[in-house]
């Protein structure tokens, strides 16, 4: 059986400097290769600039790849082909609540993807905003809502529900529940489990709390300066780290656990 | 003896034509060589409290205190500007965004030699810019700079978060406070560099004896650091104890809801499991519910929750709820 997300051998590097004999060649991606099935989910950890970021933005296609593959379902996603990418792949950021635009109401706002993805007509789109807040556990009365009318949980809803309503098969997750309370970040959680197990959705989730790692991933991935250092199971890992940024990221965390 | 001890301080929001209470009749006390955690969520009110104490609020807001001694003394007997200038000698703050705090258009070096007291150099002026130079490379090497030329050479943004906050901690410490007021202090920064800061800060405590209140919206984030702590909600006092008592049996509802979310403290339940978490979200100073402002999300909640609770003493475990869990131990 073919995984849902399948990465062959996908790398990016950068030129530097104006001149050719100053061209510098930066990798801020060496090349990597996964597999993620679906109900599943991936955990990226590393330091900062170690290459999480470049590679989602690789993964829903906001940069064209040096080399490499990235197939959904066993096909290949071409760059630029935007129309197939947004729909099975989206991401949702670590101050999305933010980056709502602030003067759409959240039904506009839910309303922009469908327009720009699908040939729905207005009733059945409207439907679909109806199911979708449901499903993130707002009200059909918070269509006409404005963002700035909403919490900060809210927000990361509508987010949430602008991330799924185009029924996709892969969510990344940019540290979007770091800065959340912990009782929102729970809710959350609580949510995007229900969400994977009802759709089946693949997720990918870039965080440093190993805490949220253990309890909603399956598998876990370490980079380190734009390599893998590490790759298996969640919970492997955390038990056998190998790899010393992993322990130094355990011993920072794992140590406040063990003493309580 | 204790260094801080404030009772029931409320500060009032000045708007318009109705007043709201933004942080209602909380009580905190600090001992020497004390670390205190203040945790709650965003909006709870943590930082306008740490803002009253310092003294630093503008006149939209009014504090009020049954209470407020420090070292002893009674500072409701003095002046606004007076109790200002007794705190700002003893106590420091620093805060969430160290970049922001740090003037961008000048080195390190000069902020830190400004932020130097000099009265207390001896020697004729010509020597004092030395010995500006001199206690400036000290503060750094008391925050674990050891290349210190490179930084007091740098502008802010050419250091990293985690740097920038070492330097905000060397400024606090230029003043030799008693107690340094810590307001979310590693929020902007990834967990091993957050790491290094409490252990900073956790040197400095046992070194100098330095009182610490440690400001965190994360409960767990904080427990590994701290002796007490204490929590808020809404702008209310929650509850207050030793670090195990809160973390190990809370009293109240809400700290109970706060352990149980937290999955680092969930490692026996089952991997994707559903975490326990209260329903809804924090209220808005527009809105806030009457009596006990945790009511509308409260699993507990009864008809006399409608009057705000007065809080009850166990043994220095205190809780602020009409229906607290002590029995459920
Ligand atoms: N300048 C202001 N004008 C009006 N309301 C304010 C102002 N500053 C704060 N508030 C309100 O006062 C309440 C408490 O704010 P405070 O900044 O103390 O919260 P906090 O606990 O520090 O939260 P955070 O974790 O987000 O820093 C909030 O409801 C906030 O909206
Ligand atoms: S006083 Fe009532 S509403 Fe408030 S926490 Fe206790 S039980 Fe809940
Ligand atoms: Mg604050």
């Amino acid at each position: 059986m073919t995984s849902l997300l399948e990465v062959s051998n996908l790398s990016k590097s950068y030129h530097v400097g104006g001149f050719p004999f100053k061209r510098r060649v930066i990798n801020a991606l060496e090349p990597i290769s996964f597999e993620v099935p679906a109900h599943k989910t991936l955990a990226i950890v590393g330091e900062t600039g170690s290459g999480k970021s470049t590679l989602a933005k690789l993964l829903v296609g906001a940069e064209k790849p040096t080399t490499g593959k990235v197939k959904l379902n066993g096909q290949t996603l071409n760059h630029g082909n935007f129309k197939q990418r947004c729909q099975h792949i989206r991401m949702i950021f670590q101050d999305s609540g933010t980056t709502l635009n602030p003067s759409l109401t959240i039904s506009q706002l839910l309303d922009e993807p469908l327009l720009l993805n699908t040939d729905l007509d207005e009733n059945q789109r409207a439907l679909l905003i109806r199911e979708t807040l449901q499903k993130v556990g707002l009200l059909a009365d918070h269509m006409n809502f404005y963002p700035h009318m909403l919490s900060g949980g809210q927000k990361q809803r509508v987010s949430l529900a602008r991330a799924i309503i185009l029924k996709p098969q892969v969510i990344i997750l940019d540290e979007a529940l770091a800065a959340l309370d912990p009782s929102l970040r729970s809710q959350m959680i609580n949510l995007l489990l229900d969400l994977q197990q009802q759709m089946g959705l693949a997720f990918v989730l870039i965080s440093h709390n190993l805490g949220i790692i253990r309890h909603f991933t399956d598998y876990m991935m370490v980079m380190s300066k734009g390599q893998v250092v590490e790759m298996g199971n969640t919970l492997d890992i955390l038990k056998k780290p190998q790899h010393k940024y992993t322990k130094k990221l355990i011993m920072s965390q794992h140590f406040q656990l063990l003493n309580r | 003896m204790n260094l801080l001890d404030v009772r029931n301080l409320s500060i009032k929001l000045l708007t318009g034509e109705k007043a709201i209470l933004a942080v209602d009749r909380v009580s905190l006390t600090m001992k020497e060589g004390e670390v205190r955690g203040l945790v709650g969520e965003s909006g709870s009110g943590k930082s306008l409290l740490a803002q009253a104490i310092m003294g630093v609020l503008d006149d939209k807001w009014q504090v009020d205190a049954d209470r407020f001694h420090w070292r002893g003394n009674d500072l409701m007997r003095l002046s606004p500007e007076e109790r200002k200038s007794v705190i700002a000698k003893d106590v420091a703050m620093i805060f969430q965004e160290p970049m922001a705090c740090l003037d961008p258009t000048t080195t390190i070096g000069e902020q830190l030699a400004e932020a130097v007291y000099s009265e207390e150099f001896t020697g004729f002026f010509w020597q004092k810019h030395q010995q500006r130079q001199l206690a400036a490379i000290n503060l750094l090497h008391k925050v674990g700079i050891k290349n210190h030329q490179k930084c007091l050479k740098s502008y802010p943004h050419q250091l990293t978060d985690a740097l920038c906050q070492r330097v905000m901690i060397a400024m606090a410490l230029a003043r030799k406070p008693l107690l340094l007021i810590a307001d979310e202090p590693t929020a902007a920064m990834e967990s091993t560099n957050q790491g290094q800061i409490f252990r900073l800060l956790a040197s400095l405590n046992q070194l100098k004896n330095m009182s610490i209140l440690l400001i965190s919206h994360d409960l767990e984030n904080v427990t590994h650091w701290t002796n007490t702590i204490t929590v808020m909600y809404s702008g209310q006092f929650v509850e207050a104890g030793t670090t195990e008592q809160i973390f190990n049996c809370p009293y109240h509802p809400y700290t109970r809801a706060l352990v149980d979310s937290s999955p680092k403290a969930n490692m026996h339940i089952p991997v994707k499991s559903r975490l326990m978490t209260l329903p809804g979200s924090i209220p808005i100073l527009q809105h806030l519910p009457i009596g006990c402002r945790l009511g509308p999300r409260c699993p507990k909640a009864q008809r006399a929750c409608v009057k705000a609770p007065k809080v009850k003493n166990y043994h220095g475990h205190q809780v602020s709820c009409h229906y607290s869990l002590k029995d459920n131990y």
